[in-house]
């Protein structure tokens, strides 16, 4: 598939908060209430369009399980989004949120998005995780802030979607360096050769075969 | 005061008057020092005072250098005075820059020749005792906050009593503070103009440079000076509001150009010079004569782009590498990578940290465990292949090999996607057995070969991931059963390719160049599988070493 940037996102947080039913919500449309546990690392990839453009996230769904945790932090780096994901109706995931975060930041580049997510917002009976509080959490550290439920899909395409819109800003404002691909930002192969023919035919002519494809 | 007093001062002005400039004197000098002299609040019997004192003293002594020897002889609080008075220059130096009465300053230019006399001088006073009037009309207005500006004017007046000419300059100033005081929202534009005026007036006879660059250091410190500060206050508003009205004109002129180019831009979007806006607004005359032809046009140059995509679709289609990363191989592969140099550093960490001795071992186990990760030679173990029963369906004797292969590696891998995908084509094979094109067998190889080829790599992937948390390691059956395991994906990579190209060569239709030319292809995608699946298990060795040391 074309594209005009590739995305890698993490998404990271305590296990059983949903992070490959969220993922399996986005790529697949698709609720699955039994999940097998994730190992290590598992991918999603769907394509998207910010700005008239075609984007691939590429999403690496780590495992949350203690075991696994030096495993998934080595693939922190280069990414360019981050979900970091809490269960609202278990406080323990939301205490957890801190090291999650101190992980990530120490992992993985300074630009990287982090967007928070309280997921399960359907079961609003067993919430044990105030909305407020997660703002709260989310205000103190700079972290973009969603409710969300894989469950019922509410949110979720907001929250993986405003996250390649806060990225695709930075990538406009120059903070992030695209030809780096530590920033986990790739350029898609049609953009690269038809900016090698002239960046001013790019705009106009690349996009058709971009529509095409 | 006779009127035609104002017009000699005027005619000393150096032809600068203008109408506006007239009119104003007129109005001071038709004011009458008679007026005054009844007004008995006390400031402004110090200002009469004054100015006789003025009046006389300029009369003694014609130069007005000469107010200054009265002033540095002066008994008392000179120094205040000074200070004052320097206040006052620098508010009318700034004044007198952005004020519209700059002429003003020749106005005195000439003051201190000897044509200045008398009248002039009782002109000067008319137009102080003008602008202390309204302070007269509303006594100490808010006391509590231009109280000091009062009590000021009486310390100074009293201490300036002798001070000459300098004199002049307070008193002029004090008159604008007392405008300000009483018309403070909104003063009379002409008493404005007429503060500008006397400030100008007051200028030349402090004119002395070394006095000027004094005022200027001293001039914002002192409190007394509040009052001035709403005279250069005033004159800074006027040049501020000119020159922020300028700069908003200029700012929406540029903006609206912006606006304007921009607009443009989006309209010659994917239309440069707006030929089919244009064409669509009927806006080109004479556009009815080509509209067929400019649809043929059009059309023929769609059906090209159509061709063009086709071309590249397909290309894209039966491209390797597109169609391993679109199997997600390229990820795992990368994760892989990843995971492998995170572990090869934690390695050489331990290297380091390790004692001398000690770190020879650990470079020998490594270099052990790498030994056995070295792929066996082709013929090695074909006996192994013997012993799969040849009643087994292709998948199930895929599936067994690969249990056998990594039986003692303690951990449950994953290959049912493998058996699956494996299943996947050889059913297709069997429903597609009739004429089919050479070219969609090819494309059907390729895509097998990448796709198994991403599957593999996900596997040693897994299985790095698995190894890593695994919690009792063994590695010498860790480094067989991988090496095993890579025997039988590049040995299945390789039968795939020869399944895909006796399909292709057992097609009869299509040209023999075309067919050949896909079976080379096919065995060249087979050969890249390998590579990346080898490479894949290279990546893994590391992980398999860390369990050793």
């Amino acid at each position: 598939m074309a594209y005009a940037y590739l995305f890698k996102y993490i998404i990271i947080g305590d296990t059983g908060v949903g992070k490959s039913c969220l993922l399996l919500q986005f790529t697949d449309k698709r609720f699955q209430p039994v999940h097998d546990l994730t190992i290590g690392v598992e991918f999603g990839a769907r394509m998207i369009t910010i700005d008239g453009k075609q984007i691939k996230l590429q999403i690496w769904d780590t495992a949350g399980q203690e075991a696994f945790r030096s495993i998934t932090r080595s693939y922190y780096r280069g990414a360019a989004g981050a979900l970091l994901v809490y269960d609202i109706t278990r406080r323990d995931t939301f205490n957890h949120l801190t090291t999650w975060l101190e992980d990530a930041r120490q992992h993985s580049n300074s630009n990287m998005v982090i967007m928070l997510i309280g997921n399960k917002s359907d079961l609003e009976s067993r919430r044990e995780v105030k909305k407020e509080e997660g703002e709260a959490f989310a205000r103190e550290h700079g972290l973009v802030f969603m409710e969300t439920s894989a469950k019922t899909a509410a949110n979720v395409e907001e929250a993986f979607i405003n996250t390649a819109k806060e990225i695709y800003e930075k990538i406009q404002e120059g903070v992030f360096d695209i030809n780096n691909e530590a920033n986990g930002i790739k350029i898609g192969p049609q953009h690269s050769n038809a900016g090698a023919g002239g960046a001013g035919g790019a705009g106009a002519g690349g996009a058709p075969p971009g529509g095409c494809c | 005061m006779p009127s035609s007093d104002s017009e000699d001062f005027e005619s000393a002005d150096e032809g600068h008057s203008s109408p506006n400039k007239k009119e104003r004197k007129k109005r001071l000098s038709s004011s009458n020092y008679s007026d005054n002299l009844e007004l008995d609040h006390e400031p402004q019997k110090f200002q009469d005072q004054h100015s006789t004192t003025l009046k006389e003293s300029t009369k003694k002594q014609a130069n007005p250098e000469d107010g200054w020897d009265d002033f540095d002889i002066d008994e008392e609080a000179t120094e205040t005075v000074t200070e004052q008075k320097e206040s006052h220059t620098s508010k009318q130096e700034s004044t007198a820059k952005t004020g519209p009465t700059q002429s003003g300053w020749d106005d005195f230019g000439e003051w201190g020749d000897s044509k200045v006399n008398e009248e002039s001088q009782d002109t000067m006073k008319h137009q102080k005792q003008e602008v202390s009037q309204p302070v007269t009309d509303h006594p100490a207005p808010q006391p509590k906050s231009e109280g000091w500006g009062w009590g000021w004017g009486v310390d100074s007046l009293l201490s300036t009593a002798t001070a000459g000419i300098s004199n002049l300059t307070t008193q002029v100033s004090q008159g604008i503070s007392t405008v300000l005081e009483t018309g403070i929202g909104a003063p009379d534009p002409e008493e404005l103009a007429r503060i500008s005026v006397k400030n100008n007036d007051s200028k030349p006879k402090s004119a002395e440079s070394e006095e000027i660059e004094n005022t200027e250091a001293k001039s914002d410190q002192n409190v007394n000076d509040g009052a001035f500060q709403f005279g250069s206050l005033f004159s800074g508003v006027t040049k501020f509001v000119e020159t922020t009205g300028t700069k908003v004109i200029a700012g929406g002129l540029d903006t609206l150009e912006t606006i304007g180019k921009k607009t443009m831009e989006v309209l010659q979007d994917g239309d440069p010079g707006l030929a089919k806006k244009r064409a669509m607004l009927g806006l080109d005359s004479g556009d009815k004569l080509v509209l067929s032809q400019v649809l043929r046009e059009a059309k023929a140059k769609a059906d090209e782009e159509d061709l063009m995509r086709e071309a590249k679709r397909e290309a894209k289609e039966v491209h390797y590498e597109t169609l391993f990363d679109d199997f997600e191989g390229l990820v795992h592969l990368e994760a892989l990578e990843m995971l492998s140099k995170q572990v090869s550093m934690r390695i050489d960490e331990r290297l380091r940290n390790a004692a001398p001795d000690k770190r020879h071992d650990i470079k020998e186990t490594l270099q052990q465990v790498a030994e056995l990760c070295e792929m066996p030679e082709e013929e090695d173990d074909e006996e192994e292949q013997e012993e799969i029963s040849e009643d087994t369906s292709k998948p199930d004797a895929f599936h067994e090999r690969l249990q056998r292969a990594t039986r003692d590696i303690g951990l449950k891998l994953q290959f049912q996607p493998l058996i699956k995908q494996y299943t996947e084509i050889l059913t297709w094979f069997e429903e597609t057995e009739t004429d089919i094109a050479g070219k969609a067998i090819y494309k059907r190889a390729v895509s097998g070969l990448a796709q198994t080829t991403a599957l593999c790599v996900e596997l040693y992937h897994k299985t790095a991931e698995m190894l890593l948390v695994k919690n009792r390691r063994s590695t010498a059956d860790e480094a067989d059963a991988l090496t095993q395991m890579t025997v039988v994906l590049t040995r299945h990579i390789s039968d795939l390719a020869t399944q895909f190209t006796e399909k292709l060569s057992g097609h009869p239709s299509e040209s023999k160049e075309q067919i050949n030319g896909y079976i080379t292809n096919v065995f060249l995608e087979a050969g890249n599988s390998s590579k990346y699946i080898e490479n894949a298990f290279q990546l893994t060795l590391p992980i398999i070493q860390i369990g050793a040391v």
